[in-house]
């Protein structure tokens, strides 16, 4: 018998080796998340949805801010705000951390349910997803995520390269779509489409999600200083958003009133582009990183209630087109 | 629980541990850790079942019993078809209700009369048609006085309920498995070991070989109407090698993991796709099931005894009835009847015993006239398995129609990225393992063995890294578990 569990041992031993091994040669082309689950604790946060993770650069803050602020923003069906994503940044987070910088992006969908009855917590999208059944997020390689979370065969991992999706170190999901006006245009139609048809009809603003943005801030105020932002988005879109959450900024005024300063980018739809009219492309997300890491550089931030705007957003739009 | 899930590589070991070396000096402690373990087991998917099997296994055990003491025939008869309406009940209740009432249904609405009734919205409960039969087993075994009842709850609850062939067989005859519970049983390196690259076999075919051809097979099958008759070709060949490297491969695990804890279950595959004609095939087919048959229907109902139309309308029941375990639809029917007129001329010419021997016993190569023998059983079966795994007898029609059209000369062309290529490496190299180990109960029983120690642990380890590579993607259940 103890021959015959000492040989079990060791090729369980070897072949833990090679899944560990496979799992370490998972990277930024694996999957949209899988590396924010395998950097360290952070001081620093962008939080949010996919406009947020796609549109943020946590380069840009480093060289304005001279501090490096980690992107843990994931997409609306993970990360709107619940108890399952401050669960996960109260992970993530470094627990001494006194003077961190906090960027939560707000929209309406993110503080939306797609149930009926939008304050049934235990039937929340993200409960079955990655972020609620991982629980170590800062392990490298991270075996627990990929066993959990990747949905394809492990050798993938060693031959998946694409070429459209990377996610960097830094937690900046670059997307390389095309960016021709005919096939944004399509994807802007598509994608106003889905959220009128599909979404509109089915999603409710969710008290307890407010309330646990509220949580959040709150939290992450014991850290350091939290910064409310909307980010900007296609100008069609924006109305499907007014359908939803008509008086959006004045629904979060308690959320704001907590926070070190807000600021709404809504205002400058029109002046920056879009890969499908959700989501920032790469040129105008550095723009409105380096918009929103002045702001938070300059005292303007501690003005509340207050909507700052860039002069400078409008002559960069000229250098875009 | 699947065999090819976290929960069970985490469940195995545990109960492996208790078994041997928290309850290996009491029999009775062993046997309940059995049943505690299987029904933990099967309750993962949904416990409320657990409730089924438990009637199952009270009802069974009374009868037995009360079969031990009744001596008046009529009386053993009323115990009997207790047991086997109850059973039959259970499982024609969640399997086939439905099924005769939408046939009902559809004969009225033929006629022109129009009827409402009530259909039922039941989950068919994993795994009923195999355990069923291994209780029915045990009942109508006792009443033949082939077996003795037994008098031990806890022994007869672990032969029912016995984890590693629970959902999906080998189905157990009374008669081998349930002796196996009284005795006490000692742990055997040798039969450990060989337990171990059973499960390893078993698993190689159901995540490398199976659920690969699994992709491939669905992606064809289910847009069929957009492909060529030689594309649907392959992907019948796909489906027929997924069939066999799931159903086999869980029977292998089922095996190895029995012989894990000191048991011997029956063999339930015996190579297949290397037979020469088809009463070879179903004599290495689904063994369990087969037999199972045979001696408690095929037999009872004659056999190949009296006049021809009897023995012709054995074959056709037999086939038919193993059809319809299968599942309530008429494809399971069509797919029976196909596999009995396949049979009937080799059985009407007394041909159906020729091949009773491994092919190439003792040699390596086959000769030209087992090779195309075995070709053509093999595309046989890849005919009648179109209907195994069609959605409707159109679907079947359709398909089929299409492979006999011109199409059929056209280049196979389904996969735009060309990531099935691997596949038919690995397929080839399957084949070969299968046709190495030809002569044993599974190819790594013996493969291996005389080579030097680190060859043969690399070999185990290339399989075990091939299982690994080709995991995840979620748990991919196994075909027969709807069964």
């Amino acid at each position: 018998m103890r021959r015959f569990i000492f040989q079990i041992l060791v090729f369980m031993f070897f072949l833990s080796g090679v899944f560990i091994w496979i799992c370490s040669k998972a990277d930024g082309y694996t999957d949209p998340f899988y590396i924010r689950f395998t950097t360290p604790k952070q001081e620093n946060l962008i939080l949010g949805t996919s406009r947020a993770a796609q549109g943020l650069q946590p380069a840009v803050f480093q060289t304005i801010l001279n501090k490096q602020i980690y992107n843990y923003a994931f997409t609306v069906a993970h990360s709107p705000f619940g108890s399952t994503y401050l669960k996960s940044i109260k992970n993530k987070i470094k627990p001494n951390t006194k003077n961190g910088t906090f960027i939560i992006t707000v929209d309406p969908w993110s503080l939306s349910s797609w149930t009926d009855i939008p304050n049934d917590s235990l039937s929340f999208r993200e409960l079955k997803l990655c972020l609620s059944n991982t629980n170590i997020v800062n392990l490298n390689p991270n075996p627990f995520y990929l066993l959990k979370n990747w949905n394809d065969k492990y050798y993938k991992i060693l031959t998946n390269r694409t070429t459209k999706m990377f996610l960097h170190t830094n937690g900046w999901l670059e997307v390389n779509f095309d960016m021709d006006s005919i096939t944004v245009q399509k994807k802007t139609e598509d994608m106003v489409r889905t959220y009128r048809q599909d979404h509109l009809p089915n999603t409710n603003f969710s008290a307890n999600r407010y309330t646990s943005l509220v949580e959040t801030i709150s939290f992450l105020e014991n850290h350091g200083k939290v910064y409310l932002v909307r980010l900007p988005i296609d100008s069609q879109l924006m109305e499907v958003e007014k359908e939803l959450i008509p008086c959006f900024t004045n629904n979060i005024q308690n959320a704001i009133d907590m926070s070190s300063g807000y600021l709404d980018l809504t205002k400058q739809n029109d002046n920056f582009r879009y890969i499908d009219g959700n989501h920032l492309s790469k040129d105008s997300g550095k723009i409105v990183s380096e918009i929103i890491a002045k702001w938070i550089r300059t005292d303007m931030a501690l003005t509340r209630n207050n909507i700052f705007i860039d002069n400078s957003a409008s002559n960069n739009q000229n250098n875009l087109q | 629980m699947l065999f090819n899930s976290i929960d069970f590589a985490v469940f195995l070991p545990i109960v492996f541990l208790l078994y041997w070396f928290v309850t290996n000096k009491n029999l009775t402690l062993q046997n309940f850790l059995i049943v505690a373990a299987s029904y933990l087991f099967y309750g993962w998917w949904d416990w409320r079942f657990l409730s089924l099997i438990l009637f199952s296994t009270l009802v069974d055990y009374a009868i037995g019993i009360k079969l031990m003491n009744v001596e008046i025939e009529f009386k053993r008869k009323a115990l009997l078809w207790t047991s086997v309406l109850v059973n039959l009940g259970l499982l024609g209740l969640c399997k086939y209700y439905n099924f005769f009432l939408d046939n009902f249904i559809s004969a009225f609405s033929f006629f022109g009369y129009e009827i409402s009734t009530y259909s039922l919205n039941i989950i068919l409960p994993v795994g009923i048609s195999f355990y069923t039969f291994q209780t029915l087993s045990y009942t109508i075994d006792v009443y033949k006085r082939k077996l003795e009842p037994t008098l031990d709850f806890i022994a007869f609850a672990a032969f029912v309920s016995f984890f590693p062939q629970l959902v999906a067989g080998p189905i157990e005859r009374a008669t081998n498995l349930l002796p196996q519970f009284y005795k006490k049983r000692t742990f055997d390196y040798e039969k450990a070991s060989d337990g171990l690259r059973q499960i390893l076999w078993g698993l190689f075919k159901k995540i490398v070989i199976a659920d690969n051809c699994a992709k491939y097979a669905n992606i064809i099958f289910d847009n069929s109407s957009n492909y060529s008759g030689s594309t649907l070709v392959l992907g019948a060949v796909f489906f027929a090698f997924q069939i066999y490297g799931d159903f086999s491969g869980y029977s292998d695990i089922a095996i190895g993991t029995s012989r894990l804890f000191g048991f011997n279950l029956k063999q339930n595959f015996a190579f297949p796709y290397f037979s020469r004609d088809i009463a070879e095939f179903w004599r290495r087919w689904h063994i369990s099931l087969s037999t199972w048959f045979r001696d408690y229907l095929y037999i009872p109902l004659g056999g190949s005894r009296g006049s021809t139309s009897n023995k012709i309308r054995n074959i056709f029941i037999i086939f038919i009835v193993s059809g319809f375990w299968h599942g309530a639809n008429w494809t399971f029917i069509v797919w029976g009847v196909l596999n009995a007129a396949y049979f009937l001329p080799l059985f009407l010419t007394n041909n159906n015993r020729n091949n009773l021997d491994v092919v190439a016993k003792g040699g390596f190569f086959p000769t030209l006239k087992e090779l195309l023998l075995m070709i053509s059983t093999f595309l046989l079966t890849v005919f009648a398995w179109i209907f195994f795994r069609a959605t409707n007898i159109k679907h079947a029609f359709d398909y089929i129609s299409e492979i006999f059209s011109s199409s059929f000369f056209t280049f196979p062309v389904f996969d735009q990225d060309d990531s099935v290529k691997p596949l038919f490496i690995l397929l080839i190299i399957f084949v070969l393992i299968d046709w190495f180990g030809r002569e044993y109960e599974f190819p790594l029983e013996k493969l291996g063995l005389n080579w030097n120690k680190y060859l043969r642990w690399t070999f185990y380890f290339i399989i075990a890294f091939a299982i690994l590579l080709f995991s995840g993607g979620g748990q991919q259940t196994f075909i027969y578990f709807q069964f």
